[in-house]
């Protein structure tokens, strides 16, 4: 099954010596639903339309099955795109958007209308077939936009971003959708999104993007549990990342304390930052805490409480059920597995406190993630 | 609505300068210029100048369809310009209509004369000269010259806004370049030939002077019939009847084209 479709070798993108991507080496096996993940601006988008061929790489090579394809037109490679805020043709009804593709390759009428009304069920649109595109909601705008794309059974569907204009309902409902469209036509995906939570639920494989470079590349469960570096710890979920010192294998010291890790393969005495995922640490009494300190802000967030502990002046995040009021001085336990040790990087020292953390943080963050980046 | 008032000034300029002049040309159109009585005389009389209507309107369509087919280029290449040449380019567009029409019209004239520049050229090259002027060709080229930037702004105006992710997704989806313009591109600036069609051959069907200065008598246009009944044979009353059909022909040679255009589409110049 995991057979290689698309490889990206020394790719780099440069705009108006501007370089965008720099030096990107993938690949990418058939029927994986891979994802690009990053913040506005790390060429992530930009990867997805050289595999598109909306851009000719500046250097490097694309292959798709082994052959070169970075002079291929977009038109004559086996891929289809679902883009961001759909693009669907405005002067075509829903089942016209739909057969677009199927026309142009020149299909008998019979042939298009099986396909055509298939997919409509597939994605669940029976019945809007005459209906005008722009007088759909934004989530059947999106629905028919992967009908447009998937009815021409690429072997590659690209995404960008395609669930961004969608409010968190309908995003999550089409997030399982797209799921299950993918195992269901075994087609491979590639989906660009800034949205860990997504990329974390829906993909095979995320590949993190910052500046243009490839940050880590792996399946959802290491990158959140083993972030290669600051920069990943901090996009992927919430950390508390702090300056430590390996001192032997397992065993790391930060805060003047040495705890027990699970981490092996650092030089004696390495530095290294240490990543403490919020909700995996336990508050407990003051006295019986590997660490002791001062709430200084708590925020209900529905699921859990979102502690803000000062520790000698770095601060922590805690995610917990037990509700903590601001002021109060308490301990807090780590277990080793909750410990994860990542080598020192250009990120170092530039997340992990929470000092300036506040609610809106989040809000604001968003806000400008959703923002164009072309 | 609370600034309904806001529209006031609008309404009462439409009342005064729009409405009640309708309703006077009306009046002159079904009233006998002896008499002053009701009379359905002017416009029976309107069955003889029909070759005029006639002429005035396929020379007009003739002028509209050489100038969509001259604008849309122009208007397609412009608008994939990089913005600084493009506003220079519409600058040049825009600068023949900053001159006088009279003055443009006369210029023709001096071009095309039997001793004009042009023949003068071709004589002093050892040439005999051409028949340039006093033709239906060039009252055609006079309406061409004169309107062919109302054609190519509304044109560009469109293309301009089609999304460019739309044309990639056609690409996407297989089109070639040419699969491109005739799925995607052509179809989107439909209200942009509609507006364009509309705004040069509404002036041009109406047009006098050109007619005057680059026809002959034989070329003579609806507009020049009217001009003379108001100023030369003093018969406001015919003018006014051939106008107001003429206003009539007008609204259905639109409606007509308006047809081929999806009703809900945003068109510059709606009825």
């Amino acid at each position: 099954m995991s057979q290689e479709l698309i490889r990206l070798t020394n790719l780099v993108m440069e705009f108006d010596g501007e370089r965008v991507l720099d030096s990107i080496n993938l690949y990418i096996n058939d029927k994986e639903f891979l994802t690009l993940l990053g913040p506005s601006g790390c060429g992530k988008t930009t990867t997805l339309r050289v595999i598109g061929g909306f851009l000719t790489p500046t250097s490097g090579d694309v292959l798709f099955d082994g052959k070169r394809i970075n002079d291929v037109p977009a038109y004559k490679r086996k891929i289809n795109t679902v883009f961001q805020r759909y693009a669907l043709f405005p002067h075509l009804d829903v089942y016209d958007n739909i057969a677009f593709g199927l026309r142009i390759a020149k299909l008998d009428q019979r042939e298009i209308d099986e396909r055509v009304t298939e997919m409509l069920e597939i994605v669940s649109l029976k019945g809007f077939e005459n209906r005008k595109v722009t007088s759909l909601s934004g989530g059947q705008q999106q629905r028919v936009a992967i009908a447009r794309a998937l009815v021409n059974r690429p072997k590659v569907l690209l995404l960008d971003e395609p669930l961004g204009a969608l409010d968190l309902r309908l995003r999550k409902d089409m997030q399982n959708e797209l799921k299950r469209i993918q195992q269901a036509m075994g087609i491979t995906f590639i989906y660009v999104t800034h949205d860990q939570e997504e990329a974390l639920t829906m993909s095979d494989t995320i590949v993190v993007m910052d500046k243009g470079k490839i940050q880590q590349i792996g399946r959802p469960e290491d990158i959140y549990n083993e972030p290669k570096n600051a920069f990943v710890a901090d996009f992927i979920g919430e950390s508390n990342i702090l300056d430590g010192v390996m001192l032997e294998d397992c065993k790391v010291k930060f805060f003047g304390r040495t705890f027990t890790c699970v981490d092996k393969g650092f030089e004696k005495n390495e530095p290294v930052d240490v990543v403490i995922r919020p909700e995996d640490i336990d508050i407990v009494e003051a006295d019986a805490g590997h660490l002791c300190g001062t709430v200084t802000s708590v925020t209900f967030k529905g699921v859990h409480y979102d502690t803000i502990v000062d520790f000698k002046g770095f601060k922590w995040l805690i995610q917990t059920t037990d509700y903590c009021p601001e002021g109060s001085y308490i301990g807090i336990r780590l277990n080793p597995e909750d410990i994860h040790i990542m080598r020192k990087s250009e990120y170092s020292g530039m997340f992990g406190d929470y000092s300036s953390y506040s609610a809106e943080y989040d809000e604001i963050a968003d806000a400008e993630g959703s923002e164009d980046e072309t | 609505m609370k600034r309904k008032w806001l529209s006031g000034p609008y309404v009462l300029w439409m009342v005064l300068f729009t409405l009640i002049p309708l309703g006077v040309v009306l009046y002159f159109s079904l009233t006998d210029s002896m008499t002053g009585e009701f009379s359905l005389s002017n416009l029976a009389s309107i069955v003889d100048y029909w070759p005029i209507f006639l002429r005035s309107i396929w020379l007009s369509i003739f002028a509209t369809l050489i100038c969509l087919v001259i604008g849309y280029p122009v208007a397609y290449y412009i608008a994939h310009c990089k913005p600084t040449t493009q506003r220079l380019l519409q600058m040049m567009i825009m600068l023949p209509m900053c001159i006088s029409f009279l003055l443009r019209t006369l210029a023709w004239v001096a071009l095309l004369e039997d001793t004009g520049i042009i023949n003068n050229f071709l004589t002093s090259i050892g040439l005999s000269p051409l028949p340039l002027i006093r033709n239906n060709g060039a009252v055609i080229l006079g309406m061409v010259y004169n309107y062919l930037p109302y054609m190519i702004l509304p044109l560009f105006t469109v293309i301009m806004k089609i999304d460019p992710r739309l044309i990639e997704a056609a690409e996407d989806l297989g089109c070639n370049r040419r699969q491109v313009f005739a799925k995607v591109v052509l179809p989107l600036s439909v209200p942009g030939i509609v507006s364009g069609i509309t705004m040069v051959f509404v002036p041009a069907v109406s047009t006098f002077y050109i007619s005057q200065k680059l026809g002959s008598p034989g070329t003579i246009l609806i507009g020049d019939v009217i001009e003379s009944q108001f100023k030369a044979a003093y018969n406001p009353n015919l003018g006014a009847a051939l106008s107001l059909v003429l206003m009539v022909l007008i609204f259905v040679c639109i409606g007509v084209m308006n047809r081929f255009t999806n009703d809900d589409e945003e068109s510059m110049v709606t009825l």
